[in-house]
């Protein structure tokens, strides 16, 4: 039953001539939805129903049908309509990068995963890396090992602590490292694992499999900008530090550009589709990130998506996040931003409010005050009427 | 000296022992809350949250799927049986659908929130908030979920609120004999189980908490009908307008 898993497993460690040839086997055959054994299984199952219930009644969840639909429908297409049966799929308003699933099926889409990826390949690849995890019960023998780890430990230092010799407590901290480090590289292969069989379903779908390790490929590219932008040491990305939960990202991207089809690379990756799906949410993800205070990562984020071309909303975001920056120049550079905005879409409230914001700060008074004027116009019922009005009626009063 | 304080300190983490106090106050009424029995007041009660399981050797709770239904039937049951003798009308929370499910949600979170405030910074000694310090010894309990309350469903037609928590891990085989070789031993006390649980009574119209019990190291074994009942009578102990002798009488009406 292993046979193919050990010996693409095999391919990740061997020669980098020999992986080019070998690429991730196709799912097994689906056993059916699986139902929990033993008391760990039905124990976790159980608090996971009942987190999944508390789940259902969050303010994080995004309640949009159309939207919860589309991306359990990327998943679908990735894992096949059987497996896909066992999953309730919730998209969770977070802007981090990630996707979780939990032993009894619930999957936790964040909105931060759905603004880095560019197409329904991208997605299907992170989603099907996640059903691995399920379909191969990764919650449970995470927790099984950690359950033996940690009682090991224990017995370790009551005998530890009995013993007056220094050397024995020089070996319950060896001891205590090296369990650590054993449980982190269970869950890194247990990582490995998934990948291999999220591109299997990639490999055996309609989407295109390199589509996988593009995924990584552009989070290390956000990584760098986001770190250069805070002016730390380029990142790396082939070295497995002790607590990671990963693998490096580069690595991943190597293997899983490795397993892909070949013949895949002439699918379609579903782009258009995926932009067609996410235009209703983009502004609302884009605002998140931009909460986050991360300049370089956004920025990035922001020029990937203008990719395709400028809208303007793009404008909007890129003006938002140079003016939350907030030095002189930021807001010059964010008045220019606003203003091609509202070129593009001469309706955009906000970049009119942006933008006359904008220019009170940089010496333009006269033209701020029209530009808040516009706003208000626009949107006589703002929230923050009151505050506009009393900072443009500040502005005639002193005249320049 | 100071390497033989880290060395233990690093032990007690390796065990997973907690910090928490074994003596401490449990349960508190806020300055000049009186509740007379009897006296027509309504009372919300929305239903507790149960999650039962063992604790491994090394200290994790290990959920157990079986024992939280068994917990949780006889928690209600035994709920059921108590309320008659709180001494004011009891009404069941109204099923909450949409946005009301998720207003009960957070409230419940904010109550667990909150409980756990007052049981570290308030009822733990050694561990007092500057501003709790003085209040404790003005016999000042001040602690409130917020007027928003008032949306809660049901709350229009209610005085007050009850919210229950509780959460067992029962100490495995392992988790024991640790424990007897850690104090034979080295002389380390470790804990093996871990039984919370908390009722607190607020003020539908303020937030406020009128009344707590809260405690972190309770009795009766939820999984049995009786225990069950033990616990539900430790968690509603000192209910604010309870007839004091109503336990027996409850028992003896079955």
């Amino acid at each position: 039953m292993f046979g193919p898993v050990l010996l693409a497993a095999a391919a990740l460690l061997g020669s980098p001539a020999e992986t080019r040839k070998v690429t991730a086997p196709p799912p097994q055959p689906y056993e059916g939805v699986y139902q929990p054994r033993g008391v760990d299984e039905l124990g976790l199952w159980k608090m996971d129903d009942e987190s999944e219930s508390q789940l259902a009644r969050s303010r994080l969840v995004v309640r949009d049908e159309a939207l919860t639909s589309y991306v359990k429908g990327v998943l679908c297409s990735a894992v096949g309509a059987e497996r896909c049966g066992s999953v309730r799929v919730y998209v969770m308003r977070e802007p981090s990068f990630n996707a979780t699933m939990s032993p009894n099926g619930t999957m936790r889409v964040y909105s931060g995963l759905l603004l880095r990826v560019r197409s329904e390949a991208e997605l299907a690849a992170v989603l099907g890396h996640e059903f691995g995890h399920f379909e191969r019960r990764h919650t449970l023998q995470r927790f099984k090992a950690h359950r033996s780890g940690t009682d090991l430990l224990s017995w370790a230092a009551v005998l530890a602590s009995m013993n007056s010799n220094p050397a024995a407590q020089r070996s319950f901290g060896d001891l205590e490292l090296s369990v650590y480090g054993s449980l982190l590289r269970f869950n890194r292969d247990n990582e490995r694992e998934a990948d291999l069989i999220g591109i299997g379903y990639l490999n055996a779908s309609s989407l295109q499999p390199q589509a996988a390790a593009r995924v990584w490929q552009n989070f290390m590219a956000e990584t760098e900008a986001s770190a250069m932008a805070r002016g730390l040491k380029r990142p790396r990305f082939d070295r497995v530090a002790y607590f990671a939960s990963h693998p490096p990202e580069a690595e991943r991207a190597a293997y899983l550009g490795a397993l892909a089809l070949p013949e895949g690379s002439s699918r379609d990756d579903g782009a258009v589709k995926y932009r067609a799906a996410m235009a209703k949410w983009l502004p609302v993800f884009l605002e998140d990130q931009i909460g986050l205070n991360d300049f370089g990562g956004s920025e990035y984020l922001i020029e990937s998506l203008a990719a395709d071309g400028w809208t303007a909303g793009l404008w909007f975001a890129r003006g938002e996040l140079f003016r939350a920056r907030g030095s002189q120049r930021d807001l010059i550079h964010a008045a220019e931003f606003y203003a091609k905005a509202i070129e593009l879409e001469q309706g955009h409230v906000q970049a009119h409010r942006g933008l006359g914001l904008s220019l009170v700060k940089t010496g333009r008074p006269s033209e701020g005050r029209k530009a808040l004027q516009s706003y208000l116009s626009l949107a006589p019922q703002a929230d923050d009427r009151q505050m506009i009005e009393l900072l443009t009626s500040s502005l005639t009063e002193t005249p320049q | 000296m100071n390497n033989v304080i880290c060395r233990v300190a690093a032990m007690l983490l390796a065990l997973g022992l907690s910090t928490e106090a074994l003596a401490q106050e449990r349960t508190a009424v806020r300055q000049g809350f009186e509740l007379k029995s009897g006296s027509g007041r309504r009372v919300i009660v929305f239903r507790p949250k149960v999650s039962v399981g063992a604790q491994s050797t090394g200290g994790l709770f290990e959920p157990n799927a079986e024992w939280t239904e068994l917990a949780r039937r006889n928690m209600n049951a035994a709920l059921a049986k108590q309320q008659a003798s709180l001494g004011n009308t009891i009404v069941e929370a109204p099923d909450a659908s949409g946005d009301q499910a998720l207003l009960v949600e957070e409230y419940l979170n904010l109550f667990d929130a909150v409980s756990q405030a007052v049981v570290n910074y308030q009822f733990f000694v050694g561990n007092r908030l500057p501003t709790k310090k003085r209040d404790n010894k003005a016999g000042v309990f001040d602690w409130s979920l917020g007027e928003g309350v008032r949306d809660l469903p049901g709350a229009r037609d209610a005085d007050y609120a009850l919210f229950i928590f509780n959460k067992d891990a029962y100490g495995s085989t392992g988790r024991k004999l640790l424990q007897i070789v850690a104090m034979l031993g080295p002389r380390i006390a470790v804990k093996a189980g871990e039984h919370k649980g908390g009722a607190g009574l607020v003020d539908l119209r303020t937030g406020d908490l009128l009344w707590l019990n809260a405690d972190f190291a309770m009795g009766g074994d939820v999984r049995e009908v009786d225990g069950a009942e033990k616990r539900v009578k430790q968690l509603l102990e000192g209910f604010p307008g309870s007839e004091a002798t109503s336990a027996p009488a409850a028992v003896a009406a079955r």
